[in-house]
């Protein structure tokens, strides 16, 4: 009997070994796989590298929180990035450089002005999938831009929800009046037309333009104008911080009570720590939940979570780590798509799988089921600075465009 | 025409060109004594603007004592720069002082990238926030108190240029460095002494700029714009640099309230064009005859 009970035993033991020994070698055998590459031109120095750093690192996490999950389809999942330092001939010669060398079946572009540059190559390669720093209207234009693509709405895009926004606080027939401020920048200009026209369909006037240089001005000229008209709101595009602060503390003091709102690069947590009490009640749009936000969901939990593992002093990660993220996030599910049809991991059918995404959920990263419209994502949310909590907070439901 | 818009206008302009003009001084001052044109007058400004952040900022100094510390803390820097680089290179071509020049205003922006590293800044509070009203005028308070503080300075150098010693020893220096030079004039400490003031212009310039427009590494491209100033007024002329800072800031900005914000870089490069082929030396710049 207790030969009997050994031989079950050395059995189980066997059984036990050889599941233990396939446990352990499931992730092995994936990573046994041809490996991945998520491609990079990343501005970790110059004029974008107060973002730049924060999209590497939301790339960076992750590439290995994928990894831990064991990577797409049982591939390794490898993040090939270099410096540009925002400048399109160096973020030209890290693509061809990454290409190759890597192989890289998506990338991550720093600049409008380099994913403009880069395309006929990218065209006539038919390798890779693009998306990147650009929100740019023009590169949802799929005739000259088929492998390239937005990960969120489009600055005309964004400009659509700000004026949905905007046209719903309209009482008893009265339309709120707009203006809009930009910078004289190709960036500043993407979405006035469209802006303006989408303004006029919604039945809001636009009672001023104002045309600033980006960055470091006197906009004190420019406050006068907009005195004259009183606006009810002010839409900003084309900055990150200055001069928008200006605007804001100037025509506050002036007693005008206008109301300030902006679009996702000028929409971060920067506003709320730069401007302290001033930022209150500046209003942006977000295609994404904040970092700090109140909202959860399995991958916005994970982000957290990861965010925390790789840098534990870090704290707040602001919304371009979350973009670097959402990014990564597309191109898996891109892949994954085009892996599961069993079709040739090329940029004709990642594309193909791109265009494919209907009511997706994001796992709480964008709150509502998304689906890919012209290469692009045109969903938002207004949030509200609440300078007391020192955060972001919505106002609005999530907005979906058509 | 609104007649008290364009009187509002034309205030801010001229109080924004008043700090054009305390830029420029900082460029004509250093060029008038020693002949170099400091392409790196920008990241000096923006140097010391970094420095008042860091001590208003992060060392949470009054605004009041942060301010001289990070004036002087530039004009240092400029002692320091114009006594271990600028030096060395005295007698070699002006291309190559150039090139050194622009050389130190990329290690300066490296460095403040690295210190500070790139996000945007902006300056704590320090000038009062209660608008200002001249009659009917309104005046944004920044450029107002920017104004009056750097009047100030500029009312200061002109009659220590006028009445000290040091001044006329610059001035002597600047005229003909020889003549100086056998007078007894010590012309080394002259060229130190051109690059200490001249930054401190700069530098107080800087913080009051920063305070309005906000602070980022790329801060120092507005030394640049300047140079059209100095060009128009004459680079060897501190009356050419305080006029034509003056009528720069009034142009730039009548230009951007009636033609649009993108018209106001072509409105005074337009001006710069009509000086250079009139007047090429500048308004008040010295024509030099050079005899074969």
């Amino acid at each position: 009997m207790f030969r009997n009970i050994l031989e079950k035993g050395r059995r189980l033991a066997g059984l036990g070994s050889l599941v233990a020994a396939l446990t352990v070698a499931a992730p092995a055998m994936a990573q046994d796989k041809e490996p991945i590459v998520f491609g990079g031109s990343i501005p970790l120095s110059g004029v974008f590298a107060f973002a730049g750093i924060h999209l590497h690192a939301g790339l960076t996490d992750y590439t290995d929180w994928i990894n831990s999950q064991g990577g797409i389809n049982g591939h390794p999942v490898e993040y090939v990035m270099e410096d540009t330092a925002y400048e399109v001939d160096r973020s030209v010669a890290a693509f061809k450089k990454i290409s190759g060398s890597s192989s890289p079946a998506t990338y991550y572009g720093d600049s409008t002005g380099f994913m403009k540059a880069i395309a006929s190559e990218l065209n006539s390669q038919g390798n890779t999938l693009m998306s990147g720093a650009s929100f740019a209207t023009v590169l949802t234009d799929n005739e000259t831009y088929p492998y390239q693509f937005i990960p969120g709405p489009n600055y005309s895009q964004m400009f659509g929800i700000i004026l949905e926004y905007i046209a719903s606080q309209g009482e008893g027939g009265d339309m709120p009046n707009v203006a809009f401020v930009y910078s004289d920048t190709e960036f500043g200009k993407d979405p006035i037309e469209n802006g303006k026209a989408r303004a006029a369909e919604l039945g809001i006037e636009v009672v001023e333009e104002i045309v600033t240089k980006p960055g470091s001005v006197d906009v004190s000229a420019e406050v006068l104008k907009l005195r004259r008209v009183r606006p009810d709101y002010v839409v900003f595009h084309g900055y990150v911080l200055s001069p928008i602060n200006e605007f804001m503390v100037q025509m506050r003091q002036m007693g005008l009570d206008t109301q300030f709102m902006g679009t996702f690069w000028s929409s971060d947590k920067l506003i709320i720590d730069k401007m302290g009490a001033d930022a209150d009640g500046y209003m942006g749009v977000m295609p994404y939940n904040y970092y700090d936000s109140e909202e959860s969901g399995p991958m916005l939990d994970a982000l957290r979570a990861q965010a925390e593992k790789s840098d534990p002093e870090a704290g707040y990660r602001p919304t371009g780590y979350i973009q670097g993220w959402f990014n990564a996030m597309v191109w898996t599910e891109v892949i994954k798509r085009t892996l599961d049809a069993g079709k040739e991991l090329n940029a004709d059918n990642m594309a193909e799988a791109l265009a494919s995404i209907e009511d997706w959920d994001t796992g709480g990263i964008i709150g509502i089921p998304v689906t890919v419209r012209d290469m692009s994502f045109p969903v938002g949310r207004i949030w509200r600075v609440n300078a007391d909590e020192g955060r972001y907070e919505p106002v609005s439901d999530w907005i979906h465009l058509d | 025409m609104d007649w008290l818009f364009f009187g509002e206008i034309s205030l801010a302009g001229l109080a924004m060109g008043g700090l054009y003009a305390l830029i420029a001084l900082g460029f004509v001052i250093i060029y008038k004594a020693t002949r170099v044109i400091n392409f790196a007058i920008g990241e000096i400004m923006m140097f010391a603007a970094y420095l008042f952040l860091a001590f208003a900022g992060g060392m949470e100094m009054s605004p009041w004592i942060a301010l001289p510390l990070a004036v002087i803390g530039g004009s240092i820097l400029g002692g320091v720069i114009e006594k271990t680089i600028i030096r060395p290179m005295l007698g070699e071509s002006p291309i190559s002082v150039v090139m050194v020049t622009i050389g130190i205003a990329s290690i300066l922006v490296g460095l403040v990238e690295f210190v500070w590293t790139a996000d945007p800044q902006l300056l704590p509070n320090f000038l009062p926030r209660e608008p200002v009203f001249i009659g009917e005028l309104y005046l944004a308070p920044k450029i107002a108190y920017g104004f009056l503080i750097g009047s100030a300075l500029l009312i200061v150098y002109l009659l220590y240029f006028r009445f000290s010693r040091g001044g006329v020893a610059l001035r002597a220096t600047a005229s003909d460095q020889a003549a100086a030079y056998s007078m007894g004039i010590n012309v080394r400490r002259v060229f130190n002494m051109a690059w200490v003031f001249g930054s401190l212009a700069a530098s107080l310039a800087g913080v009051l700029v920063a305070a309005t427009g906000g602070l980022s590494p790329q801060f120092g491209i507005i030394g640049l714009s300047v140079l059209v100033v100095v060009i128009v007024g004459g680079l060897d002329s501190i009356l050419g640099a305080l006029v034509a800072g003056v009528f720069i800031g009034w142009l730039e900005t009548v230009a951007g309230a009636y033609l649009g914000g993108e018209y106001r870089m072509p409105a005074t490069f337009l001006v710069l064009a009509i000086i250079l082929v009139i007047r090429p030396y500048g308004l008040f710049g010295t024509h030099e005859i050079e005899r074969v």
